[in-house]
């Protein structure tokens, strides 16, 4: 894992999704989903690699 | 009836009026025709720069008033006996892009409250959820303290 790398997030509320850095993967669990305001936990990131998976 | 003296508020005092609370009315116009509705909000009194989250469906009125970035009034106020007061903010209203979003956004709009008015009715892929900062020209603060109180 790098500093720079990209996660998935995407919100179980709402449905947002979006392309976030680890800086905007710690700001949105700790303030919640910036479209609905919804509580978040680590399961609403994925990284690039888990979202292949999938 | 005796009307009171208003008077202005400082921007300290204003700031901390719009601070403590988290709702206002929003009016917007298009033409001659006005639109006014209550939201939630998230202030940074640094910034002067209020953060708004806008719900609206693919036909409401709402979203042909947003149209494009529109002039706009923001009424927030209290009362709590002898004292009355009132702010009055003007400025634009600006969507925030998904693709602009920051950390500072995230942290700013985790400080707005949810759209406490607005209808969720809707399933969620039917709304349509929009960023906006209303970026202030003008804020104005009013207060009345009545001498006397008031009797209905």
């Amino acid at each position: 894992m790098t500093a720079s790398e990209e996660f998935t997030f995407v919100c179980p509320d709402c449905g947002e999704s979006m392309e976030v850095n680890p800086a905007m993967k710690d700001a949105l669990l700790e303030n919640g989903c910036v479209v609905c305001g919804a509580e978040l936990t680590p399961a609403a990131f994925s990284t690039s690699s888990q979202s292949l998976d999938q | 009836m005796a009307l009171e003296k208003q008077t202005e508020m400082s921007q300290s005092e204003t700031d901390a009026l719009l601070g403590r609370h988290e709702t206002g009315v929003l009016s917007l116009a298009r033409d001659d025709d006005p639109y006014a509705i209550p939201i939630s909000y998230g202030y940074d009194a640094d910034e002067r720069t209020f953060y708004l989250r806008l719900v609206s469906t693919p036909d409401s009125e709402k979203r042909k008033f947003l149209s494009s970035n529109p002039d706009a009034r923001l009424v927030v106020y209290e009362e709590a006996e002898p004292t009355y007061r009132s702010v009055v903010v003007t400025g634009e209203l600006v969507e925030v892009p998904r693709d602009a979003m920051t950390v500072e956004h995230i942290e700013q709009y985790g400080d707005a409250k949810r759209p406490l008015f607005e209808i969720w009715g809707d399933s969620k892929p039917e709304l349509d959820i929009k960023l906006y900062e209303l970026r202030t020209d003008s804020i104005s603060g009013r207060h009345i303290e009545l001498s006397e109180p008031r009797h209905d």
